[in-house]
């Protein structure tokens, strides 16, 4: 292998697969390189697909990937140890095709993603590791994989290699990751007649329902923990930022909090006599705005989620490496057609790209949401509990009078938190959001 | 929590090729782990559990099982003592969903 591509891909995920089809569609040599058995053996998501950033690069995608259920109902539940309180958004409005998001199976659709990228003219090498990057002094000019002769040359490499950006982390182009920066999720796969999840949920034919959960299932790590129907299984995760896991005096396993979170008695009905059939564990990189590193520079870019190109609070995350992965090919093909090199230069457009669309503008918007509740636990212990014990306060008929009930409520607020806590909370969280 | 959860039965349903007497992770100098290290999170943040805490203070290491979630590197900040690649290509978790 010791030929020469306009473009390498190093990965073949929702990044790299938009970043090898937008760019072998367009008529470059595209080697893409996996180091999994087939695309999608390696990576892990929720999963919801968003569709719009598909659509930019495959509009019929609808046709024939595989989907699993259009969501039309997206619940938000707050949980103590017993009970959840919880709004429900259901439209029929979502109902109406072109629908909106997905639920996927990763592995399945990365396979159908990756048949593209080669219907588009990429050549797709999977089971090989990329071990390091080319250098001719501070230009990349390939990659050496974990093959005999594995060295291959390339005008751009794109970095598509997911969380842990080993290659970008090897050549220094950024530090290592901060245990703040980064969720540690753990989720499982749940089998159940379809019948039973349409009972269950309320939902017919291919409808689907999303269930975002934060309070005491994270065992008062900020953290969340999610439910996603899929056609005939259930995936219920749970996630915590690694710093949080790390110092956690109860030392908590992921796996205990995942297993707690199944027996909670708002949850364990909707799972039961489901059969778990994969367990499974990846980083979500969600320091935003400030923590995305340098993305581009002699020969290289970085997308997706190499490049902590995650929106934690709206749970977004394949959008963004679709969209990371298209703007960086378009960048390859604008460089290629100037027809002035590959220097830093001239991959600049590729920022420029980036500042313009959606993906920035949103992690700007909530570029300070990280620490507002890293610092900030109560959030994510003394509020669920507070309002779910409101709630049971409120709704529960025992004679007691409301206005009793109403002062009842106030001064467990005011013992839990201060008024000045309280203002201060709700004014942290309005300028964070706004 | 003290819930004990047998973390082995959830990996068993996973498929992996285990790259046979090459491990991609590996502990650099296993006597920081007993002498240096007091929390040893690796113990109870590996999603997998391929860190152990041993009764003599020594931490062992079985990558058989690891998930490749990167966490162990990320954590062990202060004495950078673990050595991690990803598996050779074709090797290690296989997910059948993801």
């Amino acid at each position: 292998m010791s030929e020469k591509f306009d473009v390498i891909v190093v990965g073949a995920g929702p990044s790299g697969n938009a970043a090898a089809y937008t760019a072998a569609k367009a008529g470059l040599s595209v080697l893409q390189i996996e180091r999994g058995e087939y695309p999608g053996s390696k990576n892990v998501q929720g999963a919801i697909l968003y569709a719009n950033a598909l659509e930019q690069i495959i509009p019929d995608f609808r046709d024939d990937a595989p989907l699993e259920r259009h969501i039309i109902e997206q619940r938000m539940w707050v949980l103590d140890d017993e009970s959840f309180v919880g709004t429900h958004f259901r439209s029929d409005d979502y109902n109406k095709p072109p629908y909106n998001r997905y639920t996927i199976i990763r592995a399945q659709f990365d396979k159908w993603f990756s048949s593209k990228v080669k219907e588009a003219g990429a050549l797709v090498i999977c089971e090989t590791t990329v071990e390091c990057l080319l250098m001719d002094g501070d230009q990349v000019v390939g990659v050496r994989c974990d093959r005999q002769g594995g060295e291959v040359f390339a005008d751009v490499v794109i970095l598509a290699d997911g969380v842990n950006s080993t290659l970008a982390r090897k050549a220094g182009f950024h530090g290592e990751i901060q245990a703040g920066n980064v969720a540690l999720a753990v989720k499982e796969i749940l089998f159940m007649p379809q019948e039973t999840i349409e009972a269950r949920f309320n939902v017919k034919d291919e409808e689907g329902v999303v269930i975002e959960m934060f309070g005491k299932i994270t065992d008062g790590l900020m953290g969340t923990g999610f439910l996603y129907t899929n056609r005939d299984s259930i995936t219920l995760g749970v996630g915590c930022m690694l710093s949080d896991f790390k110092q956690n005096p109860n030392r908590t396993s992921p796996y205990a909090m995942l297993e707690k979170m199944k027996a909670h008695p708002s949850i364990a009905p909707m799972i039961a006599g489901g059969e778990m059939k994969e367990y499974c564990a990846h980083l979500i990189p969600e320091g935003g705005f400030h923590a995305v590193p340098k993305v581009f520079g002699n020969g290289w870019m970085i997308v997706g989620d190499s490049g902590g190109f995650v929106n934690a609070v709206h749970r977004e995350g394949s959008n963004l490496a679709m969209t990371t992965g298209r703007l960086a090919a378009e960048t390859a093909i604008a460089a290629k057609a100037a027809g002035k090199g590959f220097a830093a230069k001239q991959l600049a457009g590729y920022k420029s790209a980036l500042d313009e669309s959606f993906v920035m503008k949103d992690l700007h918007k909530y570029r300070d949401m990280p620490s507002v509740f890293h610092d900030n636990s109560q959030f994510f212990t003394t509020y669920p509990e507070l309002v779910n014990r409101a709630a049971r306060t409120m709704l529960t008929v025992d004679g007691v009078d409301k206005k009793t009930k109403e002062k009842e409520i106030f001064s467990s607020f005011r013992k839990s938190r201060s008024l000045a806590g309280l203002a201060g909370d709700a004014f942290k969280l309005w300028r964070a959001f706004r | 929590m003290s819930t004990v959860v047998n973390v082995e039965e959830k990996l068993f349903q996973n498929r992996y090729k285990v790259d046979h007497g090459r491990p991609h992770i590996k502990i650099r100098q296993p006597e920081l782990c007993r002498n240096e290290c007091k929390v040893q999170s690796c113990t109870f943040v590996c999603p997998a559990a391929c860190y152990k805490a041993e009764g003599n203070g020594a931490v062992t290491l079985i990558t058989d099982g690891c998930l490749e979630c990167g966490s162990c590197r990320i954590i062990c900040t202060e004495l950078s003592n673990v050595e991690w690649e990803y598996p050779r290509g074709g090797h290690g978790i296989l997910f059948k969903f993801g």
